[in-house]
């Protein structure tokens, strides 16, 4: 399978701290990874990273996108090349409405050149229906405010409505479970499934295992002080469940979250 | 009333001050009681009006300047000129309005309207405009809409009553200044009970250097009455095509015609060359293999997109459309040119003489018949010149009917007694020869010497189409032919007029548009030796049949059994060629060419109507201080929309101020982009119980740019209700003020009002300022204010841009959420306009 992403000795620093401390890591198509670890291990600031937020500085190693050197790329050139993150905390835009910024973005994706989002273009109206209609999703939500006044769960939601309209490559869920019920983490963790093809990957970053059990992850990285500690099958979700983050050495700090 | 074109008419004025200063009678410059003297006599004012400026003159005189809102120390009084007569006699209808203002006076605009699901955030463009104008129906109810001085003469009782009485001159400076020199603006009379459902609509420019302006507007909307004023000024302009000439835009100048989308010629304004980096587009498109155009992504242009793949449209619906989201086969419109300007005679003036003795000039009247278009048409096939002093038209020997055709025009024409034949036995030719210098020197001046310079006159491009159809008869006979072939599809047919001149190919094809027929240009380049390229000028399909009946050739109607196609459409105002081809490259500086034409800001570009995406600049700062007065009568309605973005330099200084009376409702929507600085606070008077007001602001300030803008609210009666609603936003250093009143008299129990003031901040160099001034004097009131100022955050702009939208578009994105609140409450014409100037102030690209 040819690889996706591929982290090569990926060091980052925000604000003169490091935080990521040398990690590696290769994805495939067809692959589902999942990130773990303690709150402060560095797991959002590796997907903000990834997705090429500013101020988030590689001060080591390089990222491979489709074995392209994404490293220094803008995050639009990163989502015109089919990198896409779900935000843990996504972002209230008043005044413009889901469907009206869907489309914009595809429009401003088919302005690129790439056929495939001109495709997703011509076909917004139908797929967003029924994406929608996958997902639960009131109709209505295509005229509100993107994320204004949303329910947490609401928002996670809309990150895969999203994801689902996009169709991107690589997906990055970041914390993706947090504020979900059991019912809305089955219908986000379907959105996901019915995404996930052979070509497609995804990258799951969560503190739980409960999302795993529906994503099925093929491996399970487990990430403490800025580096990948452990890697493993899906059977190590399961053990790091039952037995904590000291039976893979590390202390968990004060005040875990969630 | 002309049928309207529905694209882009909101690019003209109804009741605009612009075209060229054909200015009778212009004031001196400064301001003293004799120039309100000089304007009271050329407007043949009643003597209370003229009384009423000078008491005004002396209250503005008599004023400091204000010192608090924005810096007004520029603003040099005696460099303005106050008065400046469009023309010396206005017109009582429509139809008595000067020719050249007439254009830009006798059309309303309606600008494009905005696609329905996305409202508000695509770039598409949906050109289906209603034509408003004050309709008949409306008269006959009773409505008055006309301009202030025409009021002020015919309907002088109610005028008298109402003028200045809701802002007195002595309100303040510049409602003096207004006052003394007021000249146009609108007067609307809404009588009671009447609707008016449609929005009246007046646009304003300025577009003489230094002129202030000055209108004054008074709309009394009677009781139980309803109405939607809305007042624009896009600095925007109407389409221009360059002629006769097809000029390379970076040729343009200043001063110059250009053809619009609109299919009139106008002048540039303003050229401006800038480096643009990013896509260009490249298109090729059927009909005229000789132009390829290059524009940048959003340059908009007048098209309709495509049905069906495999079959021609069977609707034509326009729309603007960005470069960018054009694609093979979409149709891109030209606009036809249909004006007839017919005279009987031409004047041409030849230099005669051979030098040695000097030159005269030889006055040689042409007669502008059919017979000399006719004649015309042969000397553009067959005709020239030799030896400066011969005419000749070269025939094929058997061309006899063509060659008597010739010899009796040019006896009918110009009286010419000695015709000779010359004839060729090599090549079976037959000149019919002239030997006249006068004649000679004529056919040069008016059509040119060599035959890849061969070009119809300008005067003859405006003549009446019958005059044409005779030119294109006889060209055809020349140079044309009939063309048939037989190819995989069967047989293909065709006529062609063959030239070697470019200019005369696209002449022959934009006359063939006023005659109804969409022809194809194509070029062969390579014919061998130096021979110069060949244009063939082609009719084919349907529009062979048309073609055939105009030359006097029959076509059949079927062709290989079915009804003959085109790929082309044409109608009234526009022919549709389909798009060959369109690619894009990656641009870096590349120097990118825009002008402004005055009444619309588009133009025609290699034959398609192409919208510009520039706001003028004026070279010298410019006053614009105006005063309208509003009064809404008992249970009445009323909406008054401003839409205005003036050009960097000017000084915008209105007083905008309403009465509303027992149950009323009034409602300012008052936008402002550009200038130097906007002082404007629309105020309502809520004066009987029951009045309700609402105030929805939005400013943008930009570079170098102060908008100090808000809005009054004045309680004077109990039980009525306010709500004031400002946004505004500031980037690259400009500065936004809300400055904003709330007063409640005492007694007034049962008021309720809300204000909230919402700021943007775009970076950190730019600034935003609240006053909200609260006089309420009764407490058994509900009063709520709040005011925000975010900044656009970080994340924000990178959540956005995750998605796929450069920084730009997603900066444009947040704007437009912003103060989408408003926008929401435009019309829909006017929120696509509104969101299309917020996208270019965005990039910079303007002002």
């Amino acid at each position: 399978m040819p690889s996706l992403l591929k982290l090569d000795n990926l060091h980052i620093t925000v604000e003169k701290n490091e935080i990521i401390k040398g990690v590696d890591l290769e994805i495939k198509s067809g692959e589902v990874h999942a990130v773990m670890g303690p709150n402060g291990s560095g797991k959002s600031t590796l997907a903000y990273t990834l997705m090429g937020r500013p101020g988030y500085q590689v001060t080591g190693g390089k990222i491979y996108f489709k074995d392209e050197d994404i490293t220094e790329m803008e995050p639009e050139e990163r989502a015109q090349r089919g990198l896409f993150l779900s935000f843990q905390y996504p972002v209230a835009i008043p005044g413009v409405t889901v469907a009206s910024f869907l489309m914009t973005t595809l429009q401003s994706l088919s302005k690129t050149g790439n056929g495939r989002f001109t495709e997703l273009r011509k076909n917004f109206r139908k797929n967003f229906k029924e994406n929608m209609a996958l997902l639960k999703v009131d109709p209505q939500f295509a005229t509100r405010y993107l994320n204004d006044g949303f329910s947490g769960g609401e928002k996670k939601r809309m990150e895969i409505l999203q994801l689902m309209t996009l169709q991107p490559q690589l997906a990055i869920l970041d914390e993706t479970d947090s504020g979900l019920d059991i019912d809305a983490l089955k219908i986000v963790s379907e959105g996901v499934s019915n995404y996930l093809n052979p070509e497609r990957a995804v990258l799951c970053i969560t503190h739980y295992q409960r999302i795993l059990n529906h994503l099925k992850p093929h491996f399970v990285h487990i990430l403490a002080k800025g580096k990948i500690i452990a890697s493993g099958g899906p059977e190590m979700a399961l053990e790091l469940e039952n037995k904590g983050y000291k039976a893979f050495g590390v202390e968990e700090q004060q005040g875990v979250s969630l | 009333m002309k049928e309207a074109l529905d694209i882009g008419k909101g690019y003209k004025e109804k009741y605009g001050f612009h075209d060229e200063e054909k200015s009778v009678f212009k004031s001196k410059k400064g301001l003293n009681h004799q120039v309100v003297d000089d304007i009271s006599d050329h407007k043949n004012e009643p003597d209370w009006m003229r009384a009423f400026r000078h008491k005004s003159l002396d209250i503005f005189l008599s004023k400091p300047m204000p010192t608090w809102g924005g810096k007004l120390d520029d603003i040099d009084f005696d460099e303005i000129f106050y008065y400046l007569k469009p023309s010396d006699h206005k017109g009582q209808t429509w139809e008595d309005v000067p020719a050249e203002i007439k254009r830009t006076f006798d059309k309303l605009g309606i600008p494009e309207s905005e696609q329905k699901f996305l409202a508000g955030a695509g770039a598409q463009y949906e050109s289906e405009s209603v034509y408003h104008n004050l309709k008949k129906e409306w008269e006959d109810k009773g409505v008055i809409f006309l301009d202030t001085d025409s009021a002020l003469r015919d309907h002088p009782e109610i005028f008298r009553k109402f003028f200045a009485t809701i802002v007195p001159p002595d309100d303040n400076k510049f409602s003096a200044l207004n006052s003394a020199v007021w000249s146009g603006g609108s007067f609307l009379y809404v009588p009671p009970g009447v609707h008016v459902d449609l929005p009246l609509q007046a646009y304003f420019r300025i577009n003489a250097k230094n002129v202030g302006q000055f209108e004054r507007t008074l709309l009394i909307v009677d009781k139980g009455a309803q109405a939607h004023y809305v007042e624009g000024c896009f600095t925007k302009g109407t389409k221009i095509t360059t002629n006769p000439d097809y000029k390379n835009i970076e040729e343009i100048k200043v001063g110059e015609k250009v053809l619009t989308h609109t299919g009139q010629y106008k002048k540039v304004y303003h050229v401006q060359e800038r480096p643009y980096t990013g896509d260009l587009y490249t298109m090729e498109f059927y009909g005229d293999a000789t132009q390829k155009l290059e524009v940048t992504e959003a340059h908009p242009f007048v098209a309709v997109e495509r049905e069906r793949i495999n079959e021609r449209n069977r609707s034509w619906k326009r729309k603007w459309l960005p470069a960018c989201e054009l694609s093979q086969r979409d149709y891109v419109a030209i606009p036809i040119d249909k004006r007839i300007e017919s005279s009987h005679q031409h004047l041409v003036t030849v230099p005669m003489g051979n030098g040695s003795h000097g030159y005269k000039n030889l006055v040689v009247p042409v007669p502008s018949s059919r017979s000399f278009f006719r004649l015309a048409g042969y000397f553009l096939a067959e005709g020239s010149v030799s030896g400066g002093h011969y005419l000749n038209f070269s025939f094929h020997e058997n061309e006899r009917d063509y060659i008597e055709d010739v010899k009796s025009l040019l006896r009918e024409v110009f009286q010419v007694e000695k015709i000779n034949e010359t004839h060729h036995k090599a090549n079976r030719g037959t000149n019919v020869v002239v030997c006249s210098t006068a004649l000679a020197r004529v056919f040069v001046a008016l059509f040119g010497k060599n035959a890849f310079e061969k070009k119809v006159p300008e005067w003859m491009r405006w003549e009446e189409p019958v005059k044409q159809r005779e030119l294109i008869t006889a060209l055809f006979r020349g140079d044309g032919n009939y063309y048939f072939g037989q190819n995989k599809h069967g047989r293909k047919e065709l006529f062609r007029i063959s030239t070697i001149s470019e200019t005369l190919a696209h002449q022959v094809r934009d006359m063939l548009l006023r005659l109804g027929t969409v022809s194809a240009i194509n070029c062969q380049k390579n014919r061998g030796g130096n021979r110069k390229p060949m244009f063939n000028v082609c009719i084919g399909g349907e529009q062979a049949e048309f073609f055939g009946a105009l030359v006097g050739t029959t076509v059949q109607h079927k062709l290989n059994g079915k009804k003959r196609a085109t790929m082309f459409h044409i109608d009234e105002h526009f022919a549709y060629l389909p798009i060959k081809k369109i690619t894009k490259r990656k641009v870096k500086n590349l120097p990118v060419y825009n002008f402004g034409v005055e009444g619309d800001e588009s133009y025609v570009a290699g034959g398609l109507a192409v919208h510009n995406c520039t706001a003028p600049s004026y070279s010298t700062d410019s006053l614009h201080s105006a005063v309208v007065e509003v009064i809404v009568m008992e249970g009445a309605r009323f909406r008054y929309t401003t839409i205005q973005n003036w050009s960097a330099n000017v000084y915008n200084l209105v007083t905008k101020r309403s009465q509303a009376f027992k149950d009323a409702t009034m409602e300012w929507v008052d936008a402002n982009l550009g200038s130097k600085l906007t002082m404007k606070y629309p105020s309502i008077y809520l004066m009987e119980p029951g009045a309700k007001g609402d105030i929805l602001s939005v400013a943008f300030a930009g570079a170098a740019q102060h908008q100090d803008a808000g809005g009054k609210i004045i309680h004077c009666a109990p039980n009525t209700s306010s709500h004031v609603l400002s946004k505004s936003v500031s980037q690259h250093g400009g500065r936004s003020s809300y400055r904003g009143l709330v007063k409640v008299y005492p007694g007034c129990k049962e008021v309720k009002s809300t204000v909230r003031c919402d700021a943007l901040l775009m970076d950190k160099d730019s600034r935003s300022d609240t006053y909200p001034y609260m006089e309420i004097d009764e407490k058994a009131v509900s009063i709520g204010h709040e005011a925000t100022v975010s900044k656009i955050g970080d994340e924000q702009l990178f959540y956005l841009r995750s998605r796929g939208l450069s920084e730009e578009e997603a900066n444009s994105m947040i704007v437009s959420g912003f103060i989408e609140p408003i926008v929401k409450e435009l019309p829909m014409e006017y929120a696509i306009e509104m969101n299309r100037l917020i996208q270019l102030q965005m990039e910079g690209s303007v002002g």
